[in-house]
Parts: structure tokens; C-alpha cells; sequence
């Protein structure tokens, strides 16, 4: 018990302090979690509205397969894009490797699963109505397909959120592609991790605490703007 | 003279593997009132949703104010626009009644908020609801939601105004108020299809009573009660 | 205004992860280097002479040494000398220059259940060890003391096997907790265990001092004719900063808890 007490002791003085090092890896966490979920959103909103609406041949296994790709092991992901990225990969040219575009590219590929899931739930949640209404009105297929989505972003907004939950929490890609350099790749969970090799276990909860409290304050903002949207 | 507004041959649809209808020749006349009667499950809404291009028939063919129907997305796209189905348990939109009723006419390309703003007026006013431009979508009485629902199936100007069972659970000021509107349209020319259960209504009219049982067309007559003439655009109706 | 709100909030998310534009050297080391917190008031200097920033990539030796072979980093500073005399001679580097040493140390509980303390070699530690079957933590991802150990083990003759050795594949001070946690024996770099102990450990140096230990740190840049994008002039500033004048006098004088972690060479 003791431990965390210390723990959230040092977190509140590290916030209050200002501290440059934990300021760089809020920074660096929320920039790059914010990068990856929009373009997550950018394909696996589409991708969702995509196999839900539409009837194809092999439309459940492409189901299966989307929900499978959401258990991908980071480290795993991380080691695929690790390859490509790499100098010795085919997408070497461009110096990617442990810069914040690296990782970037890892979590956008990390969400993608999650947003197009959470989607394709809304949209089968959706009411069936919707689409011939707005077809009998005279909306051709992208306004019918816009108005959809409209309907069901409450759930599109919960795909966006627990796609950053998933990106700003995890640590695998982040490392592996990152390479957690100080000030630069280094975000709240390769710092935690640091920590934690060092032994300073309160320091790494502290960093913890900080960082739920970052993530929530987002997903607190995000949830309040969705609500008051009226389109 | 004018081509019909329908033609219909041949049509086989089916709903859930039982075949829900089955027209061999129907014929919707421009510009006039036509009333679908028959029991529940008689076929009536699958003949709209026909008529409305949002279903397709498995067998038959289409042939729409002259021009034969493919079914292909492009032709159903502008078909549509011309075309507007208030649906028997109508969805309206999340949102204010103003964007519901602003839906159609956006989609025909309106842009100016000024332009929007007096379409929205106008179906309103028909309705009778005006002043509801502001109002939840979404609180609103079930004789209001259909009124708006038809404000919205209205501000699309449509050629053709299918309706199913616009009267059916409504309360009395509303059904008043939509069926004088009913009428009065088909009187500016409008093509209209509606169905309905009340036997009264489609007596009172002087719209075409098409009378559907078990997915078929068992008769056709004159609102006021004459039976079918035959130098009607020379088509022969009904089969028993 | 809720959308202008929305706007706003998504632009400050996005800018969050943006860094200025700059040169950058890229420099591969281990996790124990980085751990000793020497580069902390190393770099800060270098960089104002370079006007450049250095990103560091701290990871196990084999690991550090792979980034040079892939072209991956600049240079690479490590102390795993045959290790290094291969890479150097596989041609992934040039310019090998000796920076610091120091040198390892066996450690364990103060009650040395093994009865480490008074062996005269480190092979005689590790016999030791084994016949007691008492528990020994081994970093196991061949870094540089990784490679030592096993040094160790080949000299006294053991293959080290069984429950009591535990080979965990992470860094030193991983292994150091693990070891603190299990009250357990570990081969560490002095500089790693100067820095946990008293706070975070309470395991004593039970065997040190002889040559076998010692642990030399080596800078190499990249081999430029190989991977013609490495900076190889920010590499070279650095290799000539860190064994030059100002490197070497904030290398010799770093300390961590009142003690020296490395040491010079004699003067040149």
C-alpha cells in the first residue's frame, strides 16, 4: 500500500512540477495515439460500413478474419513493421525506423481492426430503415451511406475511443519501432517500461497514474463532444 | 396522351422464400389517385416498395412513364428522385424535423440555407406544423412524426407519392389534415398509391380501388363504386 | 462553436507528437550504459558543440551491434570487444576507438548461502554457485555481460542447467531486481549495480577485481561506404568528442552514488 501512496505522490509532484521529461512523453504518447486513430478511423470506418452494408461472397469469413485481427499481439505487429521499416526492408529508404512515424504507422495498423469492428457492430445494430428511407428521398449510395453513419455515431464514436484506448495504452509497437529515445519516441508506456527495467516500480506507477489520467480526460472530452454534436 | 406512369408485367417478388406477389398486368395511370385495399399480408407494402424501386422483383418487368427499367444503380438513382415511398412505420432521421425535411431537397443539390429554409416552410406549412422546424425528430407524437414524415416525402416534389397506410394509428386531427392533403395533391397532378385498410376512405374517393388478396390483384374499380371501363388506355386488369 | 471546439482540440492532439526539424545522430548503445545515466551529461554538451540531437537506442549488446549491421544507426557504442572486432572486420564499422572500461562484479545476498565471498577466481565463484545449486539469474540475450558470463562458465567447466539457473533474456537491471527479488547470485557491470544499490538493492559485491572481468567500452562509427545515408560526420564529431578532452574529463569525473562507474584509459 505504501508503494502506490509514494507512487501518487510523485505523480502529483512530477504534474505540478512540470516535469520536461514526462511533459515530452504526454506529448509524444497523445500525438502519436491522436495520428493513429485518425488515420485508423480514415480506413476502418469505411472498411465497417463497407462488409456490413453490403452482401458478398466469403462475407463471414472476412468477419471472422477482421475480429481475429483485433487480438494481433503488438509485439508481433510491431516486428512485421519493424521488417518493412527497417534499412534492410523494402520501405528502408526512408529512414523511418524509431522515429514517431514509425510508430504511427504500427498502431494506425493496430486500430484499424478495432474501429472496423466496433463500426460493422453499428452498423448491424442499425435500424434497417434507414438506408431505403434515405434512398426513397433521392440520396444516391454515398449520401444514403453518410446518413448511416450519422445514425450510428454514438457507435462510431465508441469505435474511435476504444481505438485509442488501445493505441495510447500499449507498449509493444511503440518500443519496437519507436525505440524509445528520450524526448522524442519515448511515450508513457516505453517510459514505464524503462522504469520498471530500472526498478524504480513507484516512478513507473506514477507515470501510470499520469497517463490513465490523460487517456481518460481525452476519452471524457471526446465522449462530451460527441453529445452535443447535432448534425 | 400521356404514357402511364407504371407498367407492370409478369412480376414475381418474393418475401422470405413465400412468394408475396404476383401481378401478371398493372397499369398506374399519371396524375390519378389509386388505392391499394386487401388484408395484412395481401402484398400491398412489396407493391410499393416495387413501385418505389427499392425492391426489386425476381420475375417481370418494370416499364416507368415509357422508359423500361433496368435496375441498374445509375437509372435507379435518378428513378428514385422522381419517386418517394413514406413507409407504413416511417424513420424519421435523429435530428431537428428541419433536417428531416431538408433531406430530400439536399439531396437534389439545394445548398442555399435561405432556399432550405423555405422548402423546410412550405412542407411544414402543408402538414400543418408549422413553427416545428426546431423540434426533436425524435419527441414527437405519432400523429406528428407522420406528418412530418410526409412533410419530408413533400419536399422532394416528386412525380409519384407512394404512401403505405399513412392513416393507420394516427389521431384523428392528423388523418384529416392528411387526407384532405392526399386528395388535394392528386388533384395538381400528382401521381399517388397509397394503401389503406379503411373500406370508407377509398369508397369516398374518386381514385382507382386496386383490391390485392394473397399477393394478387383480385379487382380493380372506380372509387365511387363503377367498375372498371374498358377504354382505359386499352388494358385489361385483374386476375382472379 | 462545438465543432470549432472539436476542431481546435483535434489540432492541439495532432501537433502534440511534432518535433522540430533538425540534424540528428543516431547512436545504438546498451541498456547498461544507458542505465548508468552517463549519457544524461554526456550528450547535452556534444550536442551544443554539433548543434545536432543524438537519439539514443538503448538496447542489449547483440541488438546494438545488429541496428550497425542493418545501417539502422550512425554509431554505436558498446563493450563487447570480440564482438566489436568482428564488426569492425565484417566492415560494418570504421574508426573503433577504446572510450572508457570498467568491470564486473558477482553479487548476491549478504548471506552468501553459496559461500562466494573469499574464492580466488571467478570461475571458483561460479563452481561455487552451482554446487550449492543456489539460484543464479542470467541476462541470457548475449550482451556483453551475457557473453562474460559465459566466458565464466566455460573456464570452470560447467554447462549451467537446472532450476536454480534462471535465464531471463532482459537487461541488467531487470536481472538485478529479479536477483534482489529471488535473493539470488548475478554477474553484473559495476556501473549498472552502483546505480541500484543502496535504494534499490540490498545485494553486495561478493567477488570482483580480476582481469577476466574487465569490461571495455568501444565507440564505432558506421561504415559510411556501406550505407551511404549514416551521418558519418555527426558520427566522427562524436567519437572524437567522447575521446577527446571534454568527453573524457565528464567521463572520468560522472559518478553515481558517491562512486567513480568509469574509468580512463591512461593519458594518450
Amino acid at each position: 500500500m505504501g508503494f502506490i501512496a509514494e507512487s501518487v505522490r510523485t505523480a502529483l509532484s512530477l504534474i505540478f512540477s512540470a516535469d520536461q521529461d514526462v511533459l515530452a512523453a504526454v506529448r509524444t504518447s497523445v500525438g502519436v495515439a491522436s495520428w493513429s486513430v485518425l488515420l485508423a478511423a480514415l480506413f476502418g470506418i469505411p472498411i465497417g460500413l463497407g462488409v456490413g452494408v453490403n452482401q458478398f461472397p466469403l462475407k463471414r469469413v472476412v468477419i471472422v478474419v477482421l475480429n481475429s485481427l483485433m487480438a494481433m499481439p503488438t509485439v508481433v505487429l510491431g516486428l512485421l513493421v519493424y521488417g518493412l521499416v527497417s534499412r534492410q526492408g523494402p520501405l528502408g529508404g526512408r529512414g523511418l525506423l524509431f522515429t514517431p512515424n514509425a510508430m504511427i504507422i504500427g498502431q494506425t495498423l493496430l486500430a484499424v481492426p478495432i474501429v472496423a469492428n466496433y463500426t460493422l457492430s453499428a452498423i448491424k445494430g442499425a435500424d434497417v430503415r434507414i438506408v431505403p428511407t434515405a434512398l426513397t428521398l433521392g440520396a444516391g449510395s454515398l449520401r444514403s451511406m453518410m446518413q448511416l453513419t450519422r445514425e450510428v455515431r454514438f457507435g462510431i464514436m465508441a469505435a474511435v475511443i476504444a481505438g485509442f484506448g488501445r493505441v495510447i495504452s500499449e507498449v509493444g509497437v511503440a518500443m519496437m519501432l519507436g525505440g524509445n529515445i528520450r524526448w522524442y519516441t519515448r511515450t508513457m508506456t516505453t517510459a514505464i517500461a524503462l522504469e520498471t527495467s530500472k526498478g524504480e516500480f513507484a516512478f513507473g506507477l506514477a507515470l501510470g497514474i499520469i497517463l490513465m489520467v490523460v487517456s481518460f480526460s481525452i476519452n471524457i472530452l471526446l465522449t462530451f463532444m460527441q453529445e452535443s454534436y447535432q448534425p | 396522351m400521356k404514357p402511364p406512369q407504371y407498367h407492370l408485367r409478369g412480376i414475381r417478388a418474393s418475401y422470405r422464400a413465400n412468394l408475396a406477389l404476383e401481378v401478371e398486368e398493372l397499369t398506374i395511370d399519371s396524375g390519378r389517385l389509386h388505392i391499394l385495399a386487401g388484408p395484412n399480408g395481401s402484398g400491398k407494402s412489396t407493391l410499393l416498395n416495387i413501385l418505389a424501386f427499392l425492391m426489386k422483383p425476381s420475375d417481370g418487368e418494370v416499364v416507368f412513364a415509357g422508359t423500361q427499367v433496368d435496375w441498374q444503380r445509375k437509372q435507379l438513382a435518378s428513378l428514385r428522385k422522381r419517386v418517394t415511398l413514406l413507409h407504413q412505420h416511417s424513420f424519421l432521421f435523429s435530428g431537428t424535423v428541419s433536417a428531416n425535411v431538408a433531406f430530400g431537397p439536399r439531396a437534389r443539390g439545394m445548398t442555399t440555407k435561405e432556399d432550405v429554409r423555405r422548402a423546410v416552410n412550405e412542407s411544414l406549412a402543408m402538414v400543418g406544423l408549422d413553427g416545428f422546424e426546431s423540434r426533436d425528430a425524435r419527441h414527437l407524437s405519432g400523429g406528428e412524426a407522420r406528418r412530418v414524415a410526409l412533410a419530408r416525402a413533400l419536399a422532394c416534389k416528386p412525380e409519384v407519392l407512394l404512401l403505405d397506410e399513412p392513416l393507420s394509428h394516427v389521431d384523428k386531427e392528423s388523418a384529416q389534415i392528411i387526407e384532405t392533403l392526399v386528395l388535394s395533391l392528386s388533384g395538381q397532378g400528382t401521381t399517388i398509391v397509397m394503401s389503406s385498410h379503411n373500406e370508407q376512405f377509398a369508397q369516398r374517393t374518386e381514385g382507382r380501388v386496386i383490391r390485392l388478396l394473397d399477393g394478387r390483384v383480385e379487382s380493380m374499380v372506380e372509387g365511387n363504386g363503377k367498375a372498371p371501363s374498358r377504354d382505359l388506355d386499352g388494358y385489361s386488369y385483374a386476375k382472379l | 462553436m462545438k465543432s470549432k471546439f472539436a476542431a481546435g482540440l483535434l489540432g492541439v492532439l495532432l501537433t502534440c507528437s511534432l518535433v522540430a526539424a533538425q540534424e540528428r545522430l543516431r547512436m545504438s548503445t546498451t541498456t547498461s550504459t544507458e542505465n548508468t545515466g552517463l549519457l544524461n551529461v554526456l550528450l547535452p554538451p556534444f550536442e551544443k558543440e554539433c548543434g545536432c540531437k543524438v537519439d539514443v537506442i538503448a538496447v542489449g549488446t547483440g541488438k546494438a551491434l545488429k541496428l550497425g549491421e542493418a545501417g539502422d544507426v550512425d554509431v554505436v557504442l558498446v563493450h563487447a570487444r570480440s564482438l566489436e572486432d568482428k564488426f569492425v572486420a565484417n566492415g560494418f564499422g570504421v574508426n573503433r576507438r577504446d572510450v572508457m572500461y570498467n568491470d564486473f562484479v558477482i553479487i548476491g545476498p549478504a548471506s552468501d548461502p553459496a559461500h562466494v565471498k573469499g574464492a580466488k577466481t571467478a570461475a571458483e565463484a561460479l563452481k561455487r554457485i552451482a554446487a550449492a545449486q543456489a539460484v543464479f539469474i542470467s541476462r541470457g540475450d548475449e550482451s556483453g555481460t551475457h557473453v562474460k558470463e559465459k566466458e565464466i562458465w566455460a573456464a570452470a567447466g560447467i554447462n549451467p542447467a537446472g532450476r536454480w539457473y534462471r535465464s531471463i533474456g532482459q537487461g541488467m537491471g531487470e536481472a538485478i531486481m529479479m536477483a534482489t527479488e529471488e535473493r539470488a547470485y548475478t554477474l553484473s557491470d559495476r556501473g549498472t549495480y552502483n546505480a541500484f544499490a543502496g535504494p534499490k538493492t540490498d545485494l553486495v559485491i561478493l567477488f570482483e577485481g580480476e582481469k577476466g572481468l574487465f569490461n571495455p567500452y568501444g565507440v564505432i562509427a558506421v561504415n559510411p561506404k556501406k550505407f551511404p545515408h549514416v551521418r558519418y560526420d555527426l558520427a566522427m564529431k562524436f567519437v572524437d568528442f567522447i575521446t577527446g578532452p571534454a568527453g573524457q574529463a565528464i567521463i572520468g569525473q560522472y559518478q553515481v552514488a558517491g562512486k567513480p562507474v568509469f574509468f580512463l584509459y591512461k593519458a594518450r
